[in-house]
């Protein structure tokens, strides 16, 4: 922009008073190339621009059944018939993560998507989500999402449109497609298949490649070694008795871990005398490794060997015959060069695995090499698994080029326009391809994204992507099932998906809906119905029912087996890192997955279970790792390998294997958004083609500066005070016994607590029609942490950021408590591994409340169903309630942590619940509001309410199934069911506080009868009564 | 004077002699001194340099109390260091410690009054200002402490449109109704106390604007005999009733730690163990004020050593039941057999917070022993740094309980290490200024010593005052019954 012109005459001409003098914001917006780019600064007649979007969503809307398919836009003039203003309707859809379809049910309100939650009918989901997956509707709303299309040419950045865009790349990508490269994400969607190869056909001499940081690539490898084809496996794990997980974290890092977390978990019912045992090798602390009943700490490099020392015990020990095809694998097994607890852990594995032939599941995790899966195949035919509790599904993987190939292309100047279409490979390409300067060499080169993140910085295009919940589209579940997703919202921000981009690519110009539909028409899975019925049936279902793949079963391939026996050598002669060369490895963060949610605040919030880590990445290793490196927890060190450095700070928990240090991947991300941006550090910059999941002697060395890590609850490295008495006490919270113990005298639990008689100050309330209580499964939490997300989102749960959360004024109101237990007699100092227990934590809702009878002004009071209540708008918040609460569940208002949210951020709120204003106390309401939704209807129906009509937010997400809820006062509700359980007890009995949350004992299932850690329950005197509580 | 530097052995009033009492003001002043003396700080139209210069700094503090206040109400509690598990911290330890403080003025005037401790006189009215001063101090807290301050008045049961009682249940509430009632009690017994006084100041006064200002205060007061009788039915009701009010108010304070569940906090001695540290701290104070103020005012010969002695005596006393209480809880919560309890104390000796339990326990432990020697007890510059101490002590004290028990109750996942703000730390060094700026506003506008009581316990004021053998002959006196300077001299050899 040019200064003030002054003419010959010496008049000043100006465009605006605010140029004329000159004002800061005028300087400011002249600055900027895209004045006007906040969404919420626009004019009060985005009101109305606003309900025409609502108007839109409402046309999609419709009844689930029978949708109405328009395009346009529409004013919402007339309410659509079925429309009840303030009645949430419920719409089936899907995202796609990792290459594989998760069917979720959205809640809408009045046009509005405000939670997701899990599809029953999905086999990926069963009713559940994942954390990541529920903060989808988070990041919808996400005010740093890209809201237009921008071309940079010449260092600057102009707006363009959609229709600019396609001019422009009518000419980029010429006749025949001759320099054209596309680079995108794997995905398992029919539709994105028919629309490369739409594009591959308009463009014969285009080139498409794939890439994505996280897939499952090695175990289709070895899927390959083993049968000659890229099989999937679909373990089946309510079928499994014994379970033996290497470096594989099913529970939370798998594709299918919602479906294999409830499988898992209900073959661990004591009291059905079904319980599953499960044995873990890993090189870091996992959830699943914190649910074994043996866990062994190895290297990632060494868990090839050990399941050698399993092959070999198989073959030696228990002569199990092996497939022909495989003995050139087999004979390489052997357990040579395994330490002493690991060649005895893979003794013990191989006999309970031979103790439960046809009954056991091997599981490789996808950080492992393609011959170990291929091992694993061998030895679950061998066992008879196969077919069983592990199956094999071909899910038509169709091939591409890697990114590899791609930089080659690109850096032999073979590649002139580059499409990327999702994905942020800038970011997170491996440091080697050095793909930023690659991508630098192609003529022209666009971005399709979610957000202008650090590719789309560097791209000549970027284009603004539709949100999963703003678009059409399909994929495929885990197990092949054909999944539908549908739009709650029209695009927010002008966005497009990838196969409408496809579709604009090769002149089409198709809506996303026509592409999905065709495909599913072309598909011929209507069976017996019409079309238009089977299209609508699977639009409300989410999903095409059996659709499943049928589990195949492949004669072995000699040839790839030879292979894989070939590189086994290599595998297993890796030696075991020590403190001179330790092993980087490298983890899938469980919150913002390979990094593309780093903008989500629910998730950066969130407390990762084991470390309680908030907005950061970190260097985690085991305590006599860190003494035998020099270092201390929080300090400050550089990583340096593969010529790139990282700075990360340390934080030291028991049980990673020795000299393994693990950092998660998806931080450090420079262009992710105002919450995401310089959280953690990239460990990406260290990853490289060779190394993708772990290097070899990376340089760690202290920068001698330190760091305080936000977690949510103190680390373990604690005076000894403290420790010593959280070693007494965590045995009282989370009550805990062997198997064989608890069958042999089912009262064990409650020998464990004793106290006095409990008087009541005053009368207790006699309860007449519901009241409410809650029982949680220790038994059956994995630690997964959806619970919290789900709560999160229900609630209106604020998020607070870093500086606050190490203030700990976070407010989550159900939290996951998570104990380090280590045997007797094993000091602070000596502490390298632990068992871990969870203990989801929320407000007990105590009958005889500790906080209602100190709240001075009445803000919190018992109501008729039994429930601790909080009257917010009494409250003046003099946090005595908070002070007094034994559990310190409730949560304070220190900041109006509403007050900077953008407009397009409120509108994930649930209308249900009360946002909280500064200064008030808030906490689990047993989701009131959903109480009072069930109340409501079953009234106006004139009958009571059913068991199970009820589910709070943690217990409908919980993919374990481990949160009942129910009605106390009903005799044959589930609930009172659980309370007749002799596994189930209340914290804190002792205080006579009667909460009405009871936790359920945990139990473990060590092989044989040993019993290393179980010493019984502790000496009380008999003539006190026992803990058995009921509210 | 050249005589006062000559010797000064006349001040010491601290022996004591079998056959004769020793007299409580020394100098051979006759009420006329007295008057003098007390109405001359308030009457010198020339105020002392010094009393600008602390002036000055206390308003620059109360002005730093304000704006603590107001960032506080317009950001959010936030400011503050609290958290969960930690609600409580520094606003609440500081009101415990104000309230504290505000102990001794009404125990001097109530108590000591009903049990005829002669020696309160000269310090009563000065330790009823304090505590006037401490409790509006003290009432501050509670108040912005409060997520929502705009809304606090639902804490009284103020008939309203919501139908809505407080929750009569809450140590809280409790608290409310023993501090006003308290501070209520205490306004009335000083201010009641005072009005003979401002009377001799309106009697006095030669300015107009002065006269009008202390005749309105003084409410009409005439000295007649019917004023005096009713005067001192009046005083005697009021202390009777101010009496049990010392104790109540600050168990009630303790009923909010005292009847919850918390670890540290659900103990029984804690009334009596927060009376005594009131009454400690509350001395403490005193002598931390007075010891500068009969310098500055030089009031040597009306606040005797003997005084400062006596208040010595009682902070070896308060100070040894504190003590014996902090060994009582240690006791308890080992034989109580309650493995909660019994961690709560061996954390605050031993834990994360174990440097303020030491310093607690230092101040007002140890440092209280001194007392047992008279040569430390008559030493004022040695009393005045002891003073001190038991007031940092007696904080201490209060934020042991406070804080280290929320820190780590029950669960061991939520336990949490509290530390104050700047903002935490400037509002309690404010309310040091709130406290000085309506002290010495007090000093220099109001009589500082109860005139009408002292003269009350000197010789003069008794019939056949031989008999208490301090009586050193008639002192000629000139009119205004002022004894001229030549005379004094004569008594004072």
């Amino acid at each position: 922009m040019s200064p003030l012109k002054k003419t010959e005459s010496g008049h000043k001409y100006w465009r605006s008073l605010d140029e004329l003098v000159r004002t800061p914001e005028f300087e400011e917006a002249v600055k900027r190339e895209f004045p006007d780019d906040e969404w919420d600064r626009l004019p009060p007649a985005s009101r109305r621009s606003f309900l025409k979007v609502m108007g839109a969503s409402m046309a999609f809307a419709g009844l689930t059944g029978c949708r109405w398919p328009a395009e346009e836009i529409v004013p919402f003039a007339h309410r659509s018939a079925d429309r009840v203003p303030g009645v949430p309707q419920y719409f089936a859809t899907a995202i796609e993560m990792a290459g594989c379809a998760l069917g979720m049910v959205v809640t809408s309100f009045d046009g509005r998507p405000i939670k997701a939650e899990g599809n029953p009918e999905h086999p990926d989901s069963l009713g559940a989500l994942t954390a990541t997956t529920q903060a989808l509707i988070l990041e919808m709303y996400d005010p740093d999402r890209s809201r237009r299309t921008v071309q940079r040419q010449g260092g600057q950045d102009f707006s363009r449109t959609w229709a600019q865009f396609e001019t422009a790349v009518g000419s980029m990508l010429g006749t025949d497609g001759a320099g054209v490269a596309v680079l995108a994400a794997p995905s398992s969607s029919p539709s994105r298949k028919k629309m490369r190869q739409a594009f591959e056909s308009r463009f014969p001499e285009s080139s498409w490649f794939e890439w994505a940081p996280i897939t499952d690539q090695s175990e289709a490898a070895g899927m390959a070694m083993a049968f000659g084809a890229p099989l999937r496996v679909v373990p089946k794990l309510d079928q499994a008795r014994v379970i033996v997980a290497l470096d594989a974290d099913f529970l939370n890092d798998h594709p299918a871990s919602l479906r294999l977390t409830r499988e898992f978990t209900a073959g661990r019912k004591p009291d059905a005398e079904t319980m599953n045992r499960l044995w873990v090798a890993e090189p870091g602390m996992t959830g699943t490794g914190a649910m074994a009943d043996h866990r062994v700490a190895v290297a990632l490099g060494r868990v090839a060997a050990l399941l050698g020392g399993v092959g070999a015990s198989l073959v030696n020990d228990h002569h199990i015959e092996m497939p022909e095809a495989a003995r050139v694998l087999i004979e390489q097994c052997s357990a040579d060069g395994l330490g002493e607890t690991e060649a005895a852990w893979a003794v013990q594995v191989a006999a309970d695995l031979v103790a439960h032939r046809a009954d056991g599941a091997l599981m490789v995790g996808r950080r492992q090499p393609a011959a170990m899966h291929a091992l694993a195949v061998v030895l679950n035919q061998a066992l008879g698994n196969e077919g069983r509790s592990v199956t094999y599904v071909d899910a038509g993987a169709q091939a591409a080029e890697g990114i590899a190939d791609l930089v080659e292309a690109l850096n032999g100047d073979q590649v002139q326009t580059l499409l990327i279409l999702g994905g942020n490979p800038v970011y997170d390409a491996p440091a080697d391809l050095n793909f930023q300067q690659a991508l630098a060499k192609a003529e022209h080169s666009v971005h399709l994204s979610l957000y202008r993140d650090e590719t789309s910085q560097v791209c000549e295009w970027h284009l603004p992507e539709a949100h999963a919940l703003e678009s059409w589209g399909d994929g495929r579940a885990w197990d092949g099932t054909w999944t539908l997703a549908q739009p709650l919202i029209a695009p927010l921000f002008d966005g497009h998906t990838t196969i409408e981009v496809l579709s604009l690519a090769v002149g089409e110009k198709a809506a996303g809906y026509d592409i999905v539909r065709s495909t599913f028409g072309d598909a011929g899975l209507a069976g017996s119905k019409s079309l238009d019925d089977a299209w609508r049936s699977a639009l409300h279902d989410g999903l095409v029912q059996g659709s499943a793949l049928n589990a195949v079963q492949q004669p072995f391939s000699g040839e790839g087996l030879a292979t894989a026996a070939a590189a086994w050598k290599a595998l297993v002669a890796r030696p075991a890192p020590n403190a001179g060369r330790p092993e980087l490895v490298f983890a899938v963060d469980p919150k913002v997955f390979d990094g593309r949610f780093a903008n989500n605040g629910w998730l950066q919030e969130l407390p990762e279970a084991l470390t309680t880590i908030t907005w950061d990445n970190a260097l985690l290793m085991s305590p006599m790792t860190a003494r035998d490196m020099g270092l201390k927890d929080g300090d400050l060190v550089q990583v340096e390998a593969s010529g790139a450095a990282i700075d990360l700070p340390v934080y030291v928990l028991p049980g990673p294997a020795s000299f393994s240090l693990t950092v998660w991947l998806g931080y450090g991300r420079e262009a992710a958004g105002k919450v995401g941006n310089g959280v953690g550090a990239s460990a990406y910059r260290l990853r490289t083609t060779e190394n993708l999941w772990s290097i070899d002697g990376p340089t760690v060395t202290s920068t001698g500066r330190r760091y305080q890590l936000a977690t949510t609850q103190d680390h373990w490295a604690i005076d000894l005070i403290g420790f010593e008495s959280r070693q007494l006490r965590v045995g009282q919270l989370i009550r805990e016994a062997s198997l064989d113990r608890y069958l042999e005298d089912p009262e064990t639990f409650r020998h464990m607590d004793h106290h006095p008689p409990l008087v009541s100050l005053w009368k207790e309330k006699v309860y007449e029609g519901e009241q409410w209580g809650m029982a949680i499964d220790l038994n059956a939490c994995t630690g997964c942490n959806a619970c919290i997300v789900a709560c999160q989102a229900e609630n209106n749960v604020p998020v607070v950021g870093r500086e606050q959360v190490l203030n700990q004024r976070e407010m989550h109101w159900i939290r996951l408590d998570r104990y380090f237990k280590t045997p007797e007699g094993v000091g602070l100092d000596q502490i390298d591994d632990a068992q871990v227990a969870f203990q989801p934590m929320t407000c007990v809702q105590c009958e005889m409340a500790p906080c209602e009878q100190v709240c001075p002004v009445a803000a919190t009071q018992h109501t008729e169903d039994g429930l601790n209540a909080m009257v917010y708008n009494r409250c003046v918040g003099t946090r005595y309630c908070a002070n007094n609460c034994p559990f310190k569940v409730r949560r304070f208002n220190f900041f109006n942590y509403h007050k900077d949210l953008a407009e397009v951020s409120k509108m994930q709120f649930n209308p249900e619940v009360t946002v909280r204003s500064r200064g008030v106390m808030e906490k689990c309401s047993f989701c009131i509001q959903r109480i009072q939704q069930v109340r409501i209807t079953s009234g106006n129906e004139n009958r009571p309410i059913t068991d199970g009509e009820i589910t709070p937010a943690c217990a409908q997400t919980c993919p374990a199934q481990a949160i009942h809820f129910g009605n106390l006062n009903d005799p044959e509700s589930d609930i009172s069911a659980s309370r007749e359980n002799p596994r189930s007890y209340a914290t804190l009995a002792e205080l006579n506080i009667k909460p009405r949350v009871h936790y359920m004992a945990r139990l473990r299932n060590p092989a044989g009868h040993s019993e290393p850690d179980d010493g019984g329950p502790p000496e009380h005197g008999h003539d006190a009564p026992h803990g058995k509580e009921s509210a | 004077m050249s005589i006062r530097t000559a010797d000064l052995s006349y001040l010491n009033n601290t022996t004591d002699d079998p056959v004769s009492r020793p007299p409580l003001v020394l100098g051979g002043r006759t009420f006329g001194d007295v008057t003098n003396t007390v109405c001359g700080i308030v009457e010198n139209p020339r105020t002392p340099p010094l009393w600008y210069v602390f002036f000055g700094l206390s308003l620059s503090l109360l002005g730093v109390l304000g704006a603590m206040i107001a960032y506080l109400i317009f950001t959010g509690i936030g400011v503050w260091g609290l958290q969960s598990p930690v609600g409580w911290g520094w606003a609440i330890v500081n009101f415990v410690f104000w309230v504290g403080i505000g102990h001794a003025g009404t125990l001097i005037s109530a108590i000591l009054f009903l049990l005829r401790q002669k020696w309160r006189t000269s310090i009563n009215r000065f330790a009823e200002a304090m505590t006037i001063f401490a409790v509006a101090c003290a009432g501050i807290f509670p108040a912005i402490h409060v997520g929502r301050v705009w809304v606090v008045y639902w804490l009284f049961p103020i008939p309203n449109q919501m139908s809505m009682w407080p929750n009569f249940r809450s140590p809280l509430l409790w608290d409310v109704f023993a501090v006003s009632t308290y501070a209520t009690v205490s306004l009335l017994f000083w201010y009641m106390g005072m009005i003979p006084d401002l009377a001799t100041i309106r009697d006095r006064a030669k300015h107009p604007i002065r006269k009008i200002a202390y005749g309105i205060l003084s409410l009409g007061w005439r000295s007649s005999n019917r004023h005096w009788h009713r005067f001192e039915s009046a005083y005697l009701l009021l202390a009777a009733l101010a009496t049990p009010l010392v104790l109540s108010v600050h168990s009630v304070v303790s009923f909010d730690f005292a009847v919850s569940i918390i670890p540290g906090w659900h103990t029984t001695i804690f009334p009596p163990y927060f009376v005594a540290g009131a009454i400690f701290s509350g001395f403490a104070m005193v002598v931390t004020l007075i010891i500068p103020t009969r310098a500055i005012f030089k009031l040597e010969e009306i606040i005797t050593l003997r005084h400062l002695e006596n208040m010595a005596k009682i902070m070896l006393a308060t100070g040894m039941m504190v003590g014996l209480a902090y060994s009582t809880e240690f006791f308890m919560a080992w034989y109580s057999g309650n493995a909660y309890e019994g961690f709560t104390f061996l954390n605050r000796g031993f834990g994360p917070y174990a440097w303020a339990y030491w310093i607690m326990v230092s101040c007002n432990v140890i440092v209280p022993q001194l007392f047992w020697v008279k040569k430390f007890r008559t030493n004022v510059v040695l009393l005045w740094i002891a003073s001190i101490l038991i007031n940092v002590g007696m904080w201490f004290e209060r934020f042991v309980i406070v804080v280290s028990s929320l820190s780590r109750d029950f669960l061991p996942s939520s336990w949490g290490y509290y530390s104050p703000t700047f903002v935490d730390v400037l509002t309690f060094v404010g309310s040091f200024g709130l406290f000085f700026t309506l002290f010495l506003l007090f000093l220099r506008l109001g009589p500082m010593i109860g005139m009408a009581e002292v003269k009350g316990v000197m010789p003069e004021a008794h019939h056949g005052r031989a008999a208490h053998g301090d009586y050193h002959g008639d002192v000629p006196t000139d009119h205004d019954g002022q004894i001229p300077v030549k005379a004094k001299r004569e008594v004072v050899q």
